[in-house]
């Protein structure tokens, strides 16, 4: 097994660990902390992807601070949307946010 | 190659890295209390960041602890606090046996396809990888991946803007 696998074998139990948690948490900051870890999974996959093949370096390592950068954005917007739903419904619990309107 | 004389330590610090990555992912999915599972994620991440610099990015992992443990694991603690999320609140309830049945399949079936994939086709790679300097990143940054770069960060501008628009848009409305 070459090294790029093992790091490859790590981002994929990442997403897995990631999926999980969103399976099986119950409030919607769970349910976060499970995309978090996906995301993480994902840079590091590109990551390992780029430094450990003849591939250009600074290809891998500009998709990794993309990725970064869009877990920066998602967290954000994702803080303003859950403020909003614990205003109106009183919890965050996702089981029982079944109606769209406020 | 003549810097391997270190590979034994470089193995260790490998698969030490793993299982720090391995126990804070756990406590992340699995943890009662949502604090908990917040300062697992910040293991997770730091474990990941140990990754980069052993990948001789030392710049992304840097920025790994900067934005990520730095900015947005405050920003999850931010939401724990202000959204009644509290440890012995809905998290702590047990689940029922047909949830954890589900949350494993679920899990499993990527692991399995994505993992024979992965070490069924996994291409030659190096042992070691060469480290670039910081300015021929951000000349890729500024000549190449220039419309990626201007992109993302009006995606930040947008996604900032849209925060404080649906924070303010509640309390205008009371």
């Amino acid at each position: 097994m070459s090294v790029m696998t093992i790091y490859h074998l790590v981002a994929i139990f990442l997403l897995c660990l990631g999926i999980f948690g969103i399976v099986y948490r119950r409030t919607l900051v769970g349910i976060v902390l499970g995309i978090e870890l996906i995301l993480n999974g994902a840079g590091l996959s590109i990551m390992a992807s780029a430094q450990l093949t003849p591939a250009p370096n600074a290809l891998g390592q500009a998709g990794a601070l993309l990725v970064m950068g869009l877990a920066a954005a998602e967290a954000t917007l994702l803080l303003a949307i859950l403020l909003v739903v614990s205003k109106r419904f009183k919890n965050v619990e996702a089981d029982k946010l079944i109606t769209m309107r406020g | 190659m003549e810097n391997l004389q270190y590979e034994n330590l470089a193995w260790a610090v490998l698969y030490g890295h793993i299982a720090i990555i391995a126990v804070g992912g756990f406590i992340t999915v699995l943890s009662q209390s949502l604090v908990r599972a917040l300062v697992g994620l910040i293991m997770t991440l730091f474990g990941v960041a140990g990754l980069f610099f052993l990948m001789a990015a030392p710049f992304i992992a840097l920025m790994q602890l900067l934005i990520y443990v730095g900015a947005v694991s405050v920003l999850i603690f931010f939401a724990i606090m202000l959204t009644n999320a509290w440890p012995g609140g809905d998290e702590s309830v047990a689940r029922t046996g047909k949830k954890t049945v589900y949350a494993l399949l679920a899990a499993m079936l990527p692991a399995i396809f994505l993992g024979s994939a992965a070490i069924k086709t996994a291409p030659p790679s190096d042992l070691v990888s060469k480290e670039i300097e910081v300015s021929v990143l951000g000349q890729f940054f500024m000549a190449d991946f220039i419309l990626p770069f201007e992109l993302i960060s009006l995606l930040l501008t947008v996604a900032m803007a849209g925060a404080v628009v649906l924070a303010l848009e509640r309390r205008r409305q009371k």
